[in-house]
C-alpha cells in the first residue's frame, strides 16, 4: 500500500513537472507548478518527514506561487 | 606558441589533479562516513530524551542548532528589509477594483481560523510537526488572503514593527540568560523533566523559543506580502 503510494506520487511528480515545463502559458505553468509541491508533500509524508510536509505545503505550494503570480501581474502576462 | 602549449598543459595537469583530489574525498566518504552519519544521527536522538521534548525535529532545530536558526532569521530580516526598500508599500490610487462578493465574505469568515491553525501550528511545534516557521508563514498566507480579498485593507505598520522587533530582541535576551545561567549561548535555563514530555508547558525555553521565531517570521512575511501586491504599477 505505501509503495503503491510512494509509485504513484513520483509518476504524478514526473507528469506534472513535464506539464510545467511544456506549458504556454505562465500562469497555468504557476498552478501546475503547485502540484509539484503537492505531490512532494504527499511523499514527504509517506517517508514520515511531517515538518518538511509542513514547510513544503506552506511555502513550497502555498507563498511561492503567490510571488510568481504577482511577478507575471507585474508583466503584463494576465 | 610556446605559451599555448604551456596553457594547455597547465590545464590538463590541473584537470588531472582535480581528478585525483575528487577520486580521493570519495574514496574517505565512502569509506568512513556513512557510519560516523549513522551514529551522529543515533547519538542526537539519544540525546534528545534529556530536552523533554516531544518532537526531536524541534529539538535540533531549536536547541541543537539554536544559534544556526537566529541566523536563518537574520536572512529572513534581510530579506524583509531587501524587498521593503525596493518595493516600498505605496497603495495604488484611484483604479481600486472591488474584488469578488464570495471572496469578500468567505476571506472574512476564513481568516480568523487560519489565524487560529497557525497560532496552534506555533504553541505546538515542540509536541508535533510544525512550529515557528511553519506557524508564521500560515498566518501570512491568512493576512494574504484578507489583503487580496479587501482592497482597502492595509497591515497596521506600528503593530508590525513592534513585535518583530520584541521577537528579536528576546530571542538574543533568551539566550544570554542561558549564557549567564548555565555558561551557554541558548542553554536551557527552564526546569525540562523528562517526566513531563507530552505536555502542553516542558522542555523548558525550546517552546519559548519557537513561539518567538513564529512572530517574528509571521510578521516579516506578513510585510513582505503586503510590499509585494500594494506596489505601484508604473515603474
Amino acid at each position: 500500500m505505501t509503495g503503491l503510494i510512494i509509485l504513484m506520487a513520483f509518476i504524478a511528480i514526473i507528469v506534472v513537472a513535464f506539464a510545467t515545463v511544456l506549458q504556454k502559458s505562465l500562469p497555468d505553468a504557476v498552478i501546475l507548478f503547485m502540484g509539484v509541491g503537492l505531490g512532494s508533500v504527499v511523499l514527504f509524508f509517506v517517508f514520515q518527514a511531517p515538518d518538511v510536509a509542513l514547510t513544503e505545503a506552506v511555502i513550497g505550494a502555498g507563498i511561492s506561487a503567490i510571488i510568481f503570480l504577482m511577478a507575471i501581474k507585474h508583466f503584463k502576462e494576465v | 606558441m610556446n605559451f599555448k602549449r604551456d596553457i594547455s598543459t597547465r590545464t590538463y595537469s590541473g584537470f588531472a589533479l582535480s581528478a585525483l583530489l575528487v577520486l580521493t574525498i570519495l574514496n574517505i566518504l565512502i569509506q568512513n562516513v556513512p557510519s560516523k552519519i549513522h551514529r551522529a544521527g543515533e547519538t542526537l536522538l539519544g540525546v534528545n530524551a534529556q530536552e523533554g521534548v516531544a518532537n526531536a525535529v524541534t529539538t535540533v532545530v531549536v536547541y541543537f542548532r539554536g544559534f544556526d536558526t537566529l541566523g536563518e532569521i537574520a536572512v529572513l530580516f534581510i530579506a524583509a528589509l531587501g524587498i521593503g526598500l525596493m518595493l516600498s508599500a505605496q497603495t495604488k490610487e484611484a483604479d481600486k477594483e472591488e474584488s469578488n462578493f464570495i471572496l469578500q465574505k468567505a476571506s472574512k469568515m476564513l481568516f480568523p481560523i487560519i489565524m487560529l491553525f497557525g497560532v496552534y501550528v506555533m504553541i505546538y511545534g515542540h509536541l508535533s510537526p510544525g512550529g515557528g516557521f511553519q506557524g508564521g508563514v500560515i498566518i501570512a498566507s491568512g493576512v494574504l488572503l484578507l489583503l487580496i480579498s479587501d482592497q482597502t485593507f492595509e497591515v497596521p505598520h506600528a503593530v508590525i514593527s513592534a513585535l518583530e522587533t520584541f521577537a528579536g530582541i528576546s530571542y538574543v535576551f533568551i539566550g544570554l540568560i542561558g549564557l549567564i545561567v548555565l555558561d551557554r549561548f541558548l542553554g536551557n535555563f527552564l526546569p525540562h523533566d523528562i517526566s513531563e514530555m507530552g505536555m502542553l508547558f516542558s522542555g523548558g525555553i525550546i517552546p519559548l523559543i519557537y513561539i518567538v521565531v513564529g512572530i517574528k517570521v509571521g510578521s516579516e512575511m506578513s510585510l513582505i506580502v503586503q510590499n509585494l501586491l500594494k506596489r505601484r504599477d508604473d515603474d
